[in-house]
């Protein structure tokens, strides 16, 4: 009775789990295709703007790290942008500030002249792949400390987590009500067990 | 559609949700877990992973045979024993000099030659084992924004073919998912909000409506 029980909990969270992740997986499924054989054309087209009279906050060019995101998304909204800053970069000669800003199916460049407070902006729409492999990669591995500088890149990063721990669930609940299903066992086992080799066998191959 | 038909045609619709889903369990299992590491970069397994032991040396090499700077960079791997996949800068080649990176998840070498002087300066690094693990997340030799960059060795391509083929099967499976899931009509309705959630939250941000 209590084994009928956990088997129904774990068929029916299987299947809402699934549901609710499922444009998740999708999304990173197809955008494999993108990442694995898409090439983007070799001239881009962009659009340049310029906005003066910026309040530029003070001491945005001595600051390091997060605290110089920080400053520098207050030049976003002078420049009609949103989104996550990548990086900075000081050109101390110059006194120029220059930073990428982007978002699913938008990226730009902002090149902020420190002195005269102005600051051309380097826009550029993406197209709907693009925007898919954003998404996919991420928040990523690179510049850590400066990651998330926008809620809605944090906001994705969960749900991100999110599809990866129902994922896992997903797949954990999916061979308990495999193994309920006695005639399906063996066949079940040789396909996992022609997977696992594969795929340790493909590893020990590419490390070697 | 026959009554018959159907119902062998939803039998196999659900041994394959299963069968492609034990057949990928392990290669989605790395990738699930290979996705936790790339962005958590502060876990203290990610720090590990971003460790690299480096090595440098400069020698003299006989002269790179080839027509092209493919064939050369071919020759120049064979004569250091170097294996994996080739990343060419993004700037062009300067005169009298051969630059380029070979990359695997092991290990990734920067090779500068001088054709003139028949000699090469290598930066090799060794990765740690939880970065070779990472590195297979993100191994297609390939880069949509970096034009140039092909694919040149074969177990990069095998790898390709088994991310592809990974991704097709959990289309398929998420697909076939669907109409198992439609054909339960008392979970319909519950069955339905968690999609609508799903596809509500993950459209804000495709639509980049944000």
């Amino acid at each position: 009775m209590q084994s009928e029980r956990l088997y129904r909990w774990t068929r029916d969270l299987h299947l809402y789990f699934g549901l609710f992740v499922s444009p998740f997986i999708l999304l990173f499924a197809v955008s494999v295709f993108f990442l694995n054989h898409g090439k983007l054309p070799g001239r881009l087209q962009t659009r340049s703007e310029t906005f003066r009279d910026l309040r530029v906050p003070d001491g945005i060019d001595r600051l390091q790290g997060r605290e110089a995101v920080n400053l520098a998304r207050e030049i976003l909204p002078q420049a009609g942008l949103t989104g996550e800053i990548g990086f900075l970069r000081v050109l101390a000669k110059e006194r120029h500030l220059v930073f990428p800003v982007s978002k699913p199916g938008f990226e730009a460049t902002v090149d902020v002249d420190l002195e005269s407070r102005s600051a051309v902006v380097t826009r550029r729409g993406t197209s709907w792949w693009e925007a898919l492999a954003y998404l996919h990669k991420s928040p990523g591995p690179h510049n850590v400390n400066l990651r998330g500088n926008w809620f809605w890149t944090r906001a994705w990063g969960w749900l991100a987590d999110t599809t990866i721990y129902l994922t896992l669930f997903i797949t954990m609940s999916g061979i308990y009500l495999w193994l309920a299903i006695k005639a399906e066992r063996r066949t079940g086992a040789v396909l996992l067990a022609a997977g696992a080799v594969s795929l340790f066998g493909l590893m020990y191959a590419v490390i070697r | 559609m026959p009554s018959s038909v159907r119902s062998t045609l939803e039998a196999w619709n659900r041994r394959l949700h299963y069968y492609l889903g034990l057949t990928f369990l392990f290669f989605l299992w790395l990738f699930l877990l290979t996705g936790l590491l790339l962005n958590h970069g502060r876990w203290a397994v990610a720090q590990a992973a971003n460790q690299r032991r480096e090595v440098k040396l400069e020698q003299a090499i006989e002269t790179p045979a080839g027509d092209t700077e493919r064939a050369r960079a071919r020759d120049v791997m064979r004569q250091l024993k170097l294996v994996g996949e080739i990343d060419w800068p993004s700037t062009a080649q300067q005169p009298g000099r051969l630059s380029f990176n070979v990359s695997r998840p092991r290990d990734a070498s920067q090779v500068r030659v001088d054709l003139e002087q028949n000699r090469v300066a290598v930066q090799h690094f060794e990765n740690e084992p939880w970065a070779v693990f990472r590195i297979f997340h993100t191994f297609s030799g390939s880069r949509f924004n970096l034009a140039g960059n092909g694919r040149d060795w074969i177990l990069t391509t095998v790898w390709v073919i088994a991310m592809d083929v990974l991704a097709a099967s959990l289309i398929v499976m998420v697909l076939g998912s669907y109409y198992m899931w439609y054909r339960l009509k008392q979970r319909r309705r519950l069955g339905l909000l968690a999609l609508s959630a799903g596809v509500l939250s993950c459209g804000v941000f495709l639509a980049g409506l944000l």
